[in-house]
This record gives C-alpha cells, sequence and structure tokens, in this order.
C-alpha cells in the first residue's frame, strides 16, 4: 500500500518530537518534585504516557473527519457526565467536580474542552457557506456552547469555564465575525462583569483578592504566588540543578507536581531552561497553526486552531500563575503536569493534529 | 517527491487571519519570556537571596478531638496535653552529635533516634517524632538543653484518652494513624500522613463531628534551626463534644455480669429507640491505638482467638434459641391460625412422620396453652405451631420486626443476620425446604441468626405495642420510628402477661430472677450448638467450651409501659436463663437506682 508507504515522509515529525520532548521534560519535573516521597507518581505518569500513546495512534489513525459524524453525540455525551457531575459528583472543598468510579476518577470538564472544539469544528464546516458570521449565524451555536460552560459554572469551576468559552471565541473570530456584532458583544460582555463578580463563591474572590495582594493570605493562596515567585526568580541564568532545587524540596507547595510544577523547571534549569521550554510550545503551536492552515478542508482547519487555543491557553495561564501575573487557578502546565486524563486529552489533541496534517495527503 | 498541496477550498479569510492568532500566541509567551527575564536575570540575585534565606517553617497543629460524653453527661474520651520531642531534618546539621545527647534525656539508645532521623531526610521540611508522650520529667531535662539542640523541639499534643479504659470500647471505637486509603477517601479534606482518625465505633462515625480544624504555626528559624520567632499562628479549632445515649455506670454492671465470658449485652428504651448499653466482652484498650503500637501488642489482640475487637453485640449473629418463640408466636397471629386459648398436648417429645423432635423437658409439659407455653417455654407447643406456619410465614414476620436486616445504627460493620426463607435456601443451597426444618426453625434452630442488638430492637417493638425504632446511639439524632406494626393490643397483653410469667410464674424458666420489688418479664434462650449434646451429659462442664449452648436472655421492666429493654448473650454460656438471666436483671436493678438518683451507690457497688 503506497499510501502508508510514506508515513515517514508525510507525518508531522516537528510536532510529534517537541511533543516527546515536552513529555521527556515533565517527567524529569515530576521525578524532581517528588522525589522522597515514595509516593509512585512519578512511574504512574510515566504509564500515563504510555496509555495516552495509545490514545494518540488512534487518534491518529482513524480519518479526522469520522469526528464530523460523531460531533453531535460526543457533545451529548460531555453535556450528560457534566450534568451527572452534578448530581453524583464528589464534592471536594466546595466544588463539585470529579466523577470516581473506585480507583478510577475523572473530570468531565476537562473532556468539555475537546469537544467543544470538535463541535465547533463540525458546526463551521456544515456551515462553510457562510464567509462572515452576523448576530443571527451565531445565535445558535453560542447556545451551544453555552449549555456545557453553563454546568461547568454551576460546579462551579470558573477556570474551566472560561477556558472552554475563550476556546471557541477564538475559533469564532478565526470565522470571521461581522464588525459591528463583535462591538455588541464586546460590550455586552463588559456589562455582564459586575454580574459574574457577584455569583463567585467566597473562595474564588478570595483569590483574587490575593492576586491584587498576595500578603493578604500569606498563608493560603498568596502563600503559594510568593513561594512560587521565590523558586521561579531563584533559578537565575542557569539554574540549581536537577534535583537541587531548594524551594521544591521544601514541601511547601502542595501541588507543586500539578498545577505548580512551573517553578521546578524555573527553579531547577533557570531561565535557559524556562525559556526552552516555552520556546517547545510556541513551535508546537505554531505549527499546529499551520498544520490548520494547510488542510484540505475548513473542519480540518478549525480542529487545528481550537487545539492551538487550548494549548496557548493552558500555557500561558499556568505559566502567569506560576510567575505571579495571574490569580492562582487550578490549571496544569500540558505535557508536564502529572494528570492522568489530562496526558490522554494533551495526546489525543496531538494525535489529531497529526491526522489533520497526514491526510491532507490522501484524497 | 514531496507534495505539498495547499487547500483550495479553504478561505482565504481564515488564512489571513491565522496571522492574528500567531501573533496573539506570540505576544502571550513573549509576555511570559520577558517575566522571566525579570525574574530570573535582573532580579535574579534577589530571589535567590529569599530562597537561600527561606527560613520560613511551617507545622501543623493538630485541633483538640471532641470529646465524647455518655448520657449523663460524663466524660468517656478525653484529650490530656501529651509531650512529644520533635525534630525537623533540615535544621539538623549533624544529627549523629544530636541523637548521642538526646540519648540520655529521653532514656533512649541514640541509634534508634539516629535512624529516626536520617530516615526523615528525605523530607527534610516535615517535622517528625522521635519520642512519644515523654513523662514531665523528661521534658524539663529537654526543655533545659533545647537550645543546645537546634531542629529539635517539644510539642504539647492533645492525646486521646479513654476514661473507662475498656469499658464501652467497641461503641466508642479508637483512633490510630491514618491510613493510605483513607488518606485518598478523604482528599481535599486537609488530612496529612501521620494524622490520627477515627477507625471504628463512634470515632469513624463522628469523625467530621469530633475532628475540628488543624492550625498553623509559621515562624522564622536561623541559620541554625534555631526559631527567631514566630510570624504567624493560626489557632486549631477543636472538634465538637459528641454525646451518647449509653449510660456508663449501666455498662459497667453490663460488663461486671459478663466477667470473664465472651458475649454481649445491649439495653434499649423502647419507646425512643435510644441505646443504653452496648457492651462486649472481651473488650480491649482503646487508647493503645492512638499512641504508635509495639507490634506485639497487636499481634495480641489479632491473634486472640477471642476476638476482642470483635464488636458482639453488632457482629455476633447467633441462632436466637427460645427467645425467637415470641416471634414465631406474632406469626402465628398475623396469620390468623393461632387460638390462644387451645391447648397442644405436651408429651415431651414431637413426631414428624418418623422423625422425633424432642422437647427441651423429656417428661413433657402436659397440656398447655400459648401463655403456658411461653412461660414453660414448651418446645412441643412450637413445633406444632411452626409446623402450621411454614417457615415463610414465620419469616414474613421476622423481617418485619428487623430481624434479617441491619438495625440501621449508625455505628459501622453490623452483622445483617439471617431470616431464612425457603426461597433463600434454594438459592444458598440449591436445596428445599425440608418439614422438620419449619419445626426446628419454630424454637430458633436451624439457620436463623440473631444479633443482640437485632434482638433489642424486635423486643422493644414487642413489649412497647408494635412500634418499631431504630436503634441510636448519638443522644442529639432524632427518633427514628420505622414502622408501627399494628399488633393489636390484646395480642400484645397476652404475649407479655407470657413473658411476664417466665420470671413470675413458679413453673417460669427463669423464676430464679424473681424480685418481688421489680417488675419484670422476659424469655430465655438457649442456642444449641451442637445438636444433641445437651441433655445427654449431666454436668454442662463437661461439654468442651466451643459445643456448649449459646445463653440468651431478653428482660424489659416494668411489665406495664416498659423502659427499658435489656438483651444478653453469653457465647457457649450454657442455660440462657441461669448464665444471662442475671446480667439482664442486675442491668434492671441497676437502672432503677440510677434513676432514682443512686449514682454513688451503683458505682461503689462495680
Amino acid at each position: 500500500m503506497s499510501r502508508y508507504a510514506k508515513i515517514t515522509e508525510t507525518l508531522d515529525w516537528g510536532i510529534l518530537l517537541t511533543t516527546v520532548f515536552l513529555m521527556a521534560i515533565g517527567l524529569l519535573c515530576v521525578y524532581s518534585s517528588t522525589s522522597g516521597t515514595g509516593s509512585g507518581i512519578f512511574f504512574k505518569q510515566l504509564l500515563w504516557i504510555c496509555i495516552g500513546t495509545v490514545f494518540l495512534v488512534v487518534a491518529f489513525a482513524v480519518d479526522y473527519r469520522n469526528l464530523m459524524y460523531s460531533a453531535w453525540p460526543l457533545y451529548g455525551a460531555v453535556v450528560v457526565v457534566l450534568v451527572l457531575v452534578l448530581i453524583i459528583g464528589r464534592e471536594i472543598s466546595g466544588a463539585r467536580r470529579w466523577l470516581i468510579f473506585g480507583p478510577f476518577r475523572m473530570q468531565p470538564s476537562e473532556l468539555a474542552k475537546v469537544f467543544v472544539i470538535i463541535w465547533m469544528a463540525y458546526w463551521a464546516e456544515k456551515k462553510k457557506h457562510i464567509i462572515i458570521h452576523g448576530m443571527r449565524e451565531l445565535f445558535f451555536p453560542a447556545l451551544v456552547i453555552l449549555v456545557p460552560v453553563t454546568l461547568i459554572l454551576l460546579q462551579p469551576d470558573l477556570g474551566t469555564a472560561g477556558i472552554v468559552s475563550f476556546i471557541a471565541a477564538a475559533m469564532f473570530l478565526m470565522l470571521g465575525i461581522r464588525r459591528s456584532t463583535l462591538l455588541t458583544l464586546g460590550s455586552l460582555f463588559l456589562a455582564g462583569l459586575p454580574f459574574l463578580w457577584f455569583s463567585l463563591k467566597d473562595y474564588q474572590r478570595l483569590r483574587i483578592f490575593t492576586f491584587l495582594d498576595p500578603s493578604r493570605d500569606p498563608l493560603g493562596s498568596g502563600y503559594h504566588a510568593i513561594q512560587s515567585k521565590i523558586a521561579v526568580g531563584s533559578g537565575g541564568l542557569i539554574g540549581k540543578g536537577f534535583l537541587q532545587g531548594t524551594q521544591t524540596q521544601l514541601k511547601f507547595l502542595p501541588e507543586h507536581h500539578t498545577d505548580f510544577i512551573f517553578s521546578v523547571v524555573a527553579e531547577e534549569w533557570g531561565f535557559l531552561g524556562s525559556g526552552l521550554l516555552i520556546f517547545l510550545y510556541m513551535m508546537l503551536i505554531t505549527k499546529i497553526i499551520t498544520v490548520g492552515l494547510k488542510a484540505k478542508d475548513r473542519f480540518g482547519a478549525l480542529l487545528c486552531f481550537g487545539i492551538a487555543a487550548y494549548f496557548t491557553l493552558h500555557v500561558f495561564i499556568n505559566i502567569s500563575m506560576a510567575v505571579g501575573i495571574f490569580p492562582v487557578v487550578g490549571v496544569p502546565l500540558p505535557f508536564i503536569s502529572y494528570g492522568g486524563s489530562f496526558m490522554v486529552i494533551n495526546l489525543i489533541c496531538i494525535g489529531i493534529a497529526l491526522n489533520v496534517a497526514w491526510r491532507r495527503f490522501i484524497f | 517527491m514531496k507534495p505539498n498541496i495547499t487547500n483550495p477550498h479553504l478561505d482565504e479569510d481564515i488564512k489571513s487571519k491565522s496571522r492574528y492568532l500567531i501573533a496573539f500566541v506570540f505576544i502571550l509567551l513573549g509576555i511570559l519570556t520577558l517575566r522571566l527575564f525579570v525574574m530570573q536575570i535582573i532580579n535574579g540575585s534577589y530571589y535567590e537571596g529569599l530562597s537561600r534565606n527561606n527560613r520560613i517553617r511551617i507545622i501543623s497543629v493538630p485541633a483538640p478531638r471532641g470529646k465524647i460524653f455518655d448520657r449523663d453527661g460524663v466524660v468517656v474520651a478525653d484529650n490530656r496535653p501529651a509531650f512529644n520531642v520533635m525534630v525537623l531534618p533540615e535544621d539538623i546539621s549533624d544529627p549523629k552529635n544530636i541523637s548521642m545527647r538526646l540519648a540520655p534525656l529521653l532514656d533512649k539508645p541514640a541509634s534508634e533516634i539516629l535512624q529516626a532521623i536520617l530516615k526523615g531526610k528525605s523530607k527534610p521540611y516535615d517535622p517528625l517524632v522521635v519520642a512519644r508522650d515523654i513523662t514531665f520529667n523528661q521534658v524539663a531535662k529537654v526543655e533545659m538543653e533545647v537550645f543546645n539542640l537546634p531542629g529539635v523541639s517539644i510539642e504539647t499534643i492533645p492525646e486521646r484518652e479513654y476514661l473507662f479504659g475498656s469499658l464501652g470500647c467497641h461503641a466508642l471505637g479508637y483512633i490510630g494513624e491514618i491510613s493510605k486509603r483513607q488518606l485518598e477517601e478523604k482528599e481535599g479534606q486537609d488530612y496529612a500522613p501521620g494524622d490520627l482518625i477515627g477507625k471504628s465505633g463512634i470515632e469513624l462515625v463522628s469523625e467530621g463531628t469530633l475532628r475540628g480544624t488543624k492550625g498553623k504555626r509559621v515562624f522564622e528559624v536561623d541559620a541554625r534551626g534555631q526559631r527567631v520567632r514566630v510570624l504567624d499562628e493560626k489557632e486549631p479549632i477543636p472538634g465538637h463534644d459528641v454525646k451518647l445515649t449509653l449510660d456508663q455506670d449501666l455498662q459497667a454492671i453490663a460488663r461486671q455480669g459478663l466477667g470473664d465470658k465472651a458475649g454481649a449485652v445491649v439495653a434499649m428504651a423502647p419507646s425512643t429507640g435510644e441505646v443504653l448499653v452496648m457492651e462486649s466482652t472481651p473488650g480491649f484498650d482503646p487508647s493503645i491505638f492512638a499512641v504508635s503500637m509495639l507490634p506485639q501488642q497487636w499481634k495480641d489482640i489479632i491473634g486472640d482467638p477471642m476476638h476482642p475487637l470483635e464488636n458482639r453485640a453488632m457482629r455476633g449473629a447467633y441462632p436466637p434459641g427460645s427467645v425467637f418463640k415470641i416471634v414465631v408466636t406474632l406469626a402465628g397471629f398475623h396469620a390468623g391460625i393461632l387460638d390462644p386459648n387451645a391447648r397442644v398436648f405436651c408429651p415431651g417429645h414431637f413426631n414428624l412422620g418418623r422423625v422425633v423432635f424432642k422437647c427441651w423437658k423429656p417428661e413433657g409439659h402436659g397440656s398447655v396453652d400459648l401463655v403456658e407455653g411461653i412461660v414453660r417455654s414448651c418446645d412441643v407447643y412450637f413445633y406444632t405451631l411452626g409446623r402450621a406456619l411454614g417457615i415463610d410465614a414465620i419469616a414474613e414476620v421476622g423481617f418485619r420486626l428487623g430481624l434479617g436486616a441491619r438495625t440501621g445504627i449508625v455505628l459501622p460493620d453490623e452483622s445483617p443476620g439471617l431470616m431464612p426463607t425457603k426461597a433463600w435456601k434454594r438459592k444458598r443451597f440449591g436445596q428445599p425446604w425440608h418439614p422438620g426444618e419449619h419445626v426446628i426453625a419454630a424454637i430458633g434452630q436451624g439457620y436463623t441468626l440473631v444479633t443482640p442488638i437485632q434482638m433489642a430492637k424486635a423486643m422493644s417493638a414487642v413489649v412497647n405495642g408494635g412500634r418499631l425504632y431504630t436503634p441510636r446511639i448519638i443522644a442529639a439524632d432524632k427518633p427514628v420510628l420505622e414502622r408501627d406494626l399494628g399488633i393489636p393490643g390484646r395480642q400484645i397483653d397476652l404475649i407479655k402477661a407470657g413473658l411476664k410469667g417466665v420470671v413470675e410464674d413458679a413453673h417460669g424458666t427463669a423464676h430464679s430472677l424473681w424480685d418481688k420489688e421489680i417488675s419484670m418479664g422476659g424469655k430465655t434462650g438457649t442456642a444449641q450448638v451442637a445438636r444433641g449434646y445437651v441433655s445427654k451429659l449431666p454436668d454442662e462442664s463437661d461439654i468442651p467450651y466451643k459445643l456448649r449452648d449459646h445463653a440468651w436472655f431478653f428482660g424489659f421492666s416494668p411489665v406495664e409501659k416498659p423502659e427499658i429493654v435489656v438483651v444478653a448473650l453469653v457465647e457457649h454460656g450454657g442455660h440462657g436463663g441461669a448464665v444471662s438471666g442475671p446480667i439482664v436483671r442486675d442491668v434492671i436493678k441497676g437502672y432503677y437506682l440510677l434513676k432514682e438518683g443512686m449514682r454513688e451507690q451503683v458505682r461503689q457497688d462495680n
């Protein structure tokens, strides 16, 4: 089969290798931040990478256009689990985010991010005759996106709800929105902000206050922010070296193998390491956007743009949090943070991007 | 050749806009790079200084656990201050030296202390305990030296104390170091490895109430690890107290009655479901679980053939013996086939085909009606009734009385017992129900298994006129009426007349308990473990322990308007009336003494 013989030539090696490189850095950091705890988190992460790779291969091998037919069913499934999590989810510190089945647990709002990308791309493909979108054209897709967003807000998980709406907004913008519509929506959003503020839970408001003034709460989230900043800053140019980060080995940051893992990179590998990491993300994301540009249909293009937006937001929010320019919200760093379902979803995204890149050679 | 096909369908518009997307990514990531450059290169040395001098230490302060009271407000579980010697491995530069100097102060071998410190080296910022619960004398000695011992400190820690030792230990439960599984279950609730947590009994079920909120102490240390000043302190919030429905003085009477025998006593207020006594023997001292337990102690408890950890009041399921005849009587009424005045002739045995079932009294009871049947516990009377009813009709009423199901008391690890039916046997053994099994089921032998708490619940419903209450042990919980059985008053009166006669009538099986000052009714039960042994050997002590009968007694008082129901079970105790009866009578007597305010006298008697 000649069509498979060319796989080595036609595969987007840039995306694949960057991903592998990022995961290798991630493993080193997870190892460092959990060394001496005997928790076996490193090996769990390794296992999740293997599982994720299987998913990547599947996401790559099955023609991505099949996703179009599953856009509605997947969307329906996500809405169902989001409702389910509100009813039977495990409540942890005031929020219902986790579904727990024995040893297996998942955060349905993570899935929502990817499925919203797929649905948006599907919709764009279906309506490819529309070039510029006004209120009338936007009404239906906006409604469709608002359902999962509202369900996530009810958990409440402000961060994820924000990310989902932001991805959707970025994809709309790529499709083209009439200027007047854009202005109207923008002003509506600004007008809605105060309402949003009052609908926040106390601990969420507290986080925003602490972000503005970390010394308000030196023991709570402000403490994380300060310790994380010290960790990042003290890395200097070349860092303190692998396993040598004094802040990291201080077990003050309870989430330093998940949400605060960037401080491990920055402290132990310095500006060279953190700069390299950001460079790798930049490579990966621009590569994915380029794939989207060359895609043979609107569906593939929008999938890639959505995935690019997804990675960008995670990287930006997570690192901003670690360097103290964003409030402490629970957003992990793709390929680096410890977390099973997150890793699997990221690798599925990569699989889809590779899929889009490869299929443009096949007619 | 590598084909490079651009998509002709993709609108040019989107293409041009993707430039904005890329620009957007560059700007965002550029901001981060810039920020990192400023932090790591320009201000790097500033942060480095902060990190080198990061001499902030955090110690979490455990909250004092809520107390547990009995129904009269007597403290049953309390906290006492204990002094632990802690080290922070990070601040110990010379572990060998420190352990050599600590050893004589703590009367511990230096090698042991050294080992503990070295073990903590992988987590240098987690304080660890090198000596638990040291004496006041030792505290003074260490305190004098502490400025010479950087990294060493004495922390006052509330240690759990059970003031009555093993009395009521099964209901109270115990606390111990949190397990890995519990840590995962309690994620997000601020538990850390090494924390103490409720493991069984009330300590487990009321963990959320008792626990309180941990505090934190943040302090600065100097280069030598000495505490310079406290930067911040968050006081722990003590846990809430829990008041039980148990009465410790009654518990003590029950315990004394059980003595060194294995068994259980449950006392309930029949009209509310309040559990006044829940005692199971042998017991254990719950306080040894809270402090680090020696492996030998654990082995002793686990390996004890009498299973002291087992709460026999709820976990122990036994054949109910003749106490079950009350259930069968109700089933007879329920099915409408029982005429209380009809007489049955007991020749000392009952024939079913060619099989002969003996009455416990070989010479027979002669002609008996229902009340006499209960008073004298005539087996033949109930064989006849049981055969007429069949097991399913008996089980129907058994289920209504809560048998074969957990009682719903909040304590964990309750056994549901067993209320067999024909369908159950077919499913369990693949065999039909044999006619003879209807007969023996009627005297509480065979497959039926009942726990003491189930018995107390069911008998409470019988004597209070048919209202089935869920047993409850936490005073703040509201009474839960599960159902009103709707038993006609006349039927209750007849049964109660029988139960009264068991004690008062000269022919009653528990007449030895009769006390003219106490209005009391009850029913004996002698549950055979090995069939046939009972009547063959003249002296009970000749029977091997494990084959001796279980002794049941259920009593209530006063007969007219019962205030207390007591169930006692002695494993392999022999005859119910003789062994368990006196325990029940003593608890009832104690109940009245306490009611009359003679608590001091009760305590002295014990």
